[in-house]
């Protein structure tokens, strides 16, 4: 059995990463955003002219990975999404199989939107990998 | 001449696609699907090639990374180390195994693998981002019962009023210093280590982008919600069932931060 039959779609995985970046970056106020790898390779990425994708990349990974280790160490469940503010706007980070989703908002983002936005996003991910999660049908059901 | 050379080519064009790839071939090709997050195909083409070269560094630093993207440090590290072996000065392996010391907490052995990786690749960007990022730590992360001690006014919990749905809560100094815990002193030092951790690398990565310093966060996991609240001096993080209503997580949030600081005399 190939590794293609095994899970259907893992051709068109570099696509969807694509296709899924490309949806939050439709949203206002989300000025950019990237696909990265636990390992740090970045998949998939759109940002603002004037930050570097590599060094974020590599941040955007350690901080995922941190809260991942860290709920483990502290026996907590595994982190599905987080965010953190400035005052200058948010970084949103999603959790999947395949690595973290990563999603820049101004300090005028749309929160709660963004937040449904991505658990669609990661629920997409997860499906693409052969595990899917329920996503509330609004943002307001969150 | 030109004629024989004409049937070499077609000759060696037609086996080329009969014969087995190389070792060389299989890497290519694996680093492909890597990058479109095809790891298991990855894998496998690699796990192929290290049969066909074992000793081929290319190979064990893809099966390093691959290792990474599935979450399996041991492995990883040990690939990493046999690229070493070969090249002590190899900036990927070096970045790799200061990324794994990093998920240790061990910032004594993180600060050299970057020093390292840095010293004949000076324009390395992942690895100055997190060198920069780990200069500013006046220390690591203390392990369990080595904590530096928290010299400040005593905190009495009924004067900070956490609420009665919240749990795990604690204050901490962005050195990791607890300031003050709802828990006992091993879960209480463990939490304060990692909410300190969380803080310096989410920080870094909101200056990184341009945002400015951190002031709040939100963590949602499957059966709890964990809330921050941080300045440039303090960290105060608080947790909640998973069904609670974030607006109300902040609110409540807000609310312990401002009697923690009043009760430590800092001005908001």
């Amino acid at each position: 059995m190939s590794a293609e039959s095994i899970v259907p779609g893992r051709a068109a995985r570099a696509r969807e990463f694509r296709r899924i970046l490309a949806e939050m970056l439709k949203i206002d106020r989300v000025r950019g955003g990237l696909v990265v790898a636990a390992d740090g390779l970045v998949i998939a990425a759109s940002l603002p002219r004037g930050i570097a994708v590599e060094p974020l990349a590599a941040l955007a990974a350690t901080l995922g990975r941190e809260l991942e280790v860290g709920a483990d160490r502290l026996k907590r469940t595994p982190f599905h999404a987080a965010l953190f503010s400035a005052d200058n706007g948010t970084v949103f980070l999603g959790s999947s199989p395949v690595g973290f989703v990563v999603v820049l908002g101004d300090r005028e983002v749309n929160v709660g939107l963004v937040q449904w936005a991505l658990r669609k996003a990661l629920a997409t991910l997860e499906g693409a990998w052969g595990t899917a999660s329920h996503v509330p049908a609004t943002p307001e059901d969150m | 001449m030109g004629f024989l050379r004409l049937l070499s080519r077609i000759w060696d064009a037609i086996t080329s696609l009969t014969r087995p790839p190389n070792a060389a071939t299989l890497f290519r090709r694996a680093d492909l699907y890597r990058q479109e997050g095809r790891f298991e195909e990855a894998a496998e083409l690699v796990a192929q090639g290290l049969r066909l070269a074992p000793s081929n560094g290319v190979g064990h630093l893809l099966s390093a990374y691959l290792h990474l993207a599935f979450r399996q440090i041991g492995p990883a590290k040990s690939e990493l180390q046999f690229v070493l072996q070969a090249d002590p000065y190899h900036p990927r392996a070096l970045l790799g195994l200061a990324k794994i010391a990093l998920e240790e907490r061990d910032l004594a052995a993180c600060r050299p693998f970057l020093d390292k990786a840095l010293q004949y690749y000076p324009d390395f960007p992942e690895a100055r981002a997190l060198q920069e990022m780990v200069a500013g730590w006046a220390t690591t992360v203390a392990a369990p019962g080595q904590s530096p001690a928290y010299t400040g006014p005593p905190l009495q919990v009924e004067r900070l009023k956490p609420p009665a749905g919240g749990r795990e809560f604690v204050l901490a100094q962005t050195d990791g210093t607890l300031v003050f815990s709802q828990q006992g002193d091993k879960d209480a030092e463990d939490l304060a280590a990692h909410v300190t951790q969380v803080y310096r690398i989410a920080s870094a990565t909101l200056q990184r982008a341009g945002l400015g310093a951190l002031r709040r966060g939100i963590v949602q996991a499957a059966t709890e919600t964990s809330f921050f609240r941080s300045n440039d001096r303090l960290i105060l993080a608080l947790s909640f069932p998973q069904d609670i209503k974030i607006g109300f997580g902040l609110l409540e949030t807000d609310k312990l931060w401002t009697n923690s600081l009043r009760e430590l005399g800092v001005r908001p």
